[in-house]
């Protein structure tokens, strides 16, 4: 996470991670557990339930995937103030398998003393195919 | 019943605006919300000790949005659904202790066709206010019903 | 000339970048020194005779045309040159329209219509001939790169073009800013509004091509 970035120092085009990881079967269940003290078998948490749904394997839940593609945005800076985030799931997310996390500047703001800027966020698994795709709006401070 | 663009549904609920329940948020939900997504972040899971002053997550009102009971739109088409997309928008910071009230309301009812074939999207809009009644997130969820892959 | 045929902005319901964010991007990759010229509008299941984009594209020298990308019984297909008549003629919101009949309104009316991701699964047009649907006698393009598409997608649009010896087009297929431009089509002559578009691309004097890196 860099410390301390102000909003005179970034770019439209400049790259927000990549962040690499994987989403395991325990951290679903610690997920849903958040909200759900009993966790029943799921398309989420169980093959067989993701089978009998036509899923070839249980699926990473899209809040949960909301949660990492803000993440990506919220970890490029401690001076990050997330005001919106907006994604649209292109394939489902698996379980225990390597994905990628990337952000991209798109947009600043320069009007009215906004410190607004728009982004890109983007989650491939490891074969480059977009799983999710979305945009951001961030702020940052000035630079004192 | 309508069926708009052939699709079977309740239009009756289109804009109607629903209670859909009150939930408090404890400071052990945003420690767990925070450690099942990894987060790292100081301002979401304090201290090296877990201490400390934390606000949530900005998207941590996904967990009771995925979970209560939404009307009925009795839509006559698929047999799963799934999340199709979401955007919430952060209005105010959400800390341990409030308690926020959820309402939603049906805003679209949609066809198109894609790799599964054909599918049919119900868009809903959700408002969480606080305790003190200022709204803290505008979400925006997509819902997409189709049939099985065979 | 660089053209990105197939690009969705926020009046798409599953896009989130708009008109103005894709021009600033266009921009961006200028000054990366990328070769970009402009972009095609392709709405998905829509089109709005009155929107006007010269005004927003003048200043930076960007063409920005509109076309659309209908849902059919053979798969999506990209249509450009959209007249009245063809709006007319067409209900753009049915998921289920004749393809064959979009084709043929579209030649009678001064518009093309081009599959679009052939490859794809559900969707493209090459699964619906290999399942035996027949006629399109008219049709001599097809998308051959897209840039949203899967593994195995644009090789089973270039066993189509082979099979069939049609003509490639190419387009990003953007949902999201900074995906515009990812793949083009490169024109022999310069390329002003819609009319030309249609003109070139049924004259066949055109090449698919990826942004260069």
């Amino acid at each position: 996470m860099k410390k301390n970035l102000y909003f005179e120092d970034v770019e439209i085009g400049d790259d927000i991670g990549p962040i690499k990881r994987s989403v395991t079967d325990e951290d679903v269940i610690e997920f849903i557990s958040v909200r759900e003290k009993k966790i029943t078998p799921s398309r989420f948490t169980s093959k067989e339930v993701a089978n009998s749904e036509g899923l070839p394997e249980a699926i990473v839940p899209g809040p949960m995937n909301i949660a990492l593609m803000a993440q990506v945005l919220t970890d490029w800076s401690d001076t990050v103030c997330l005001l919106k985030i907006d994604v649209v799931f292109r394939q489902t997310v698996p379980h225990n398998k390597g994905l990628t996390f990337s952000g991209i500047v798109t947009d600043k703001d320069e009007t009215g003393g906004s410190t607004k800027l728009g982004c890109d966020v983007v989650m491939e698994n490891s074969d480059e195919v977009k799983l999710v795709i979305g945009t951001g709006v961030i702020s940052l401070p000035n630079k004192p | 019943m309508t069926t708009d663009e052939g699709i079977v549904y309740d239009r009756s609920l289109l804009g109607v605006e629903t209670h859909i329940g009150t939930f408090e948020l404890t400071r052990e939900m945003i420690l767990s919300f925070a450690k099942s997504t990894g987060e790292t972040n100081p301002r979401y899971v304090g201290n090296n000790n877990g201490d400390g002053d934390i606000v949530a997550p900005p998207t941590i009102c996904n967990v009771f949005v995925s979970g209560v009971s939404r009307p009925d739109i009795k839509l006559e088409f698929g047999e799963i659904s799934f999340f199709a997309g979401q955007s919430i928008e952060c209005k105010a910071e959400i800390r341990p202790g409030d308690v926020l009230s959820a309402s939603t309301k049906l805003d679209n009812v949609y066809a198109k066709t894609g790799r599964s074939g054909k599918m049919v999207f119900a868009v809903w809009e959700t408002k969480f206010r606080n305790q003190d009644d200022t709204t803290v997130a505008l979400v925006t969820e997509s819902f997409v019903r189709r049939n099985k892959n065979r | 000339m660089l053209l990105d045929l197939h690009t969705h902005s926020v009046a798409s319901d599953d896009s989130r970048a708009t008109v103005e964010q894709y021009i600033k991007w266009v921009n961006v990759l200028r000054r990366k020194g990328k070769s970009i010229d402009g972009f095609v509008l392709t709405e998905h299941r829509q089109f709005d005779h009155d929107k006007n984009y010269a005004s927003l594209a003048s200043d930076d020298g960007i063409i920005i045309l509109k076309g659309a990308e209908l849902d059919t019984d053979t798969g999506h297909f990209l249509v450009y040159g959209i007249s009245e008549e063809i709006t007319g003629e067409l209900d753009f919101s049915d998921v289920n329209m004749s393809a064959q009949n979009l084709v043929d309104i579209c030649d009678s009316y001064g518009g093309i219509a081009i599959p679009a991701h052939p490859g794809r699964a559900g969707i493209g047009f090459a699964e619906y001939l290999d399942g035996g649907v027949t006629g399109f006698e008219t049709v001599k393009s097809v998308e051959q790169l897209n840039g949203s598409n899967r593994p195995g997608e644009g090789e089973k649009a270039e066993s189509l073009i082979k099979a069939k010896g049609y003509l490639g087009t190419g387009g990003s297929d953007a949902h999201i800013v900074s995906a515009i431009g990812t793949c083009m089509t490169s024109f022999e002559k310069e390329i002003k509004n819609e009319s030309d578009l249609v003109q070139e691309l049924r004259r066949g004097r055109f090449t698919a091509v990826r942004l260069e890196s």
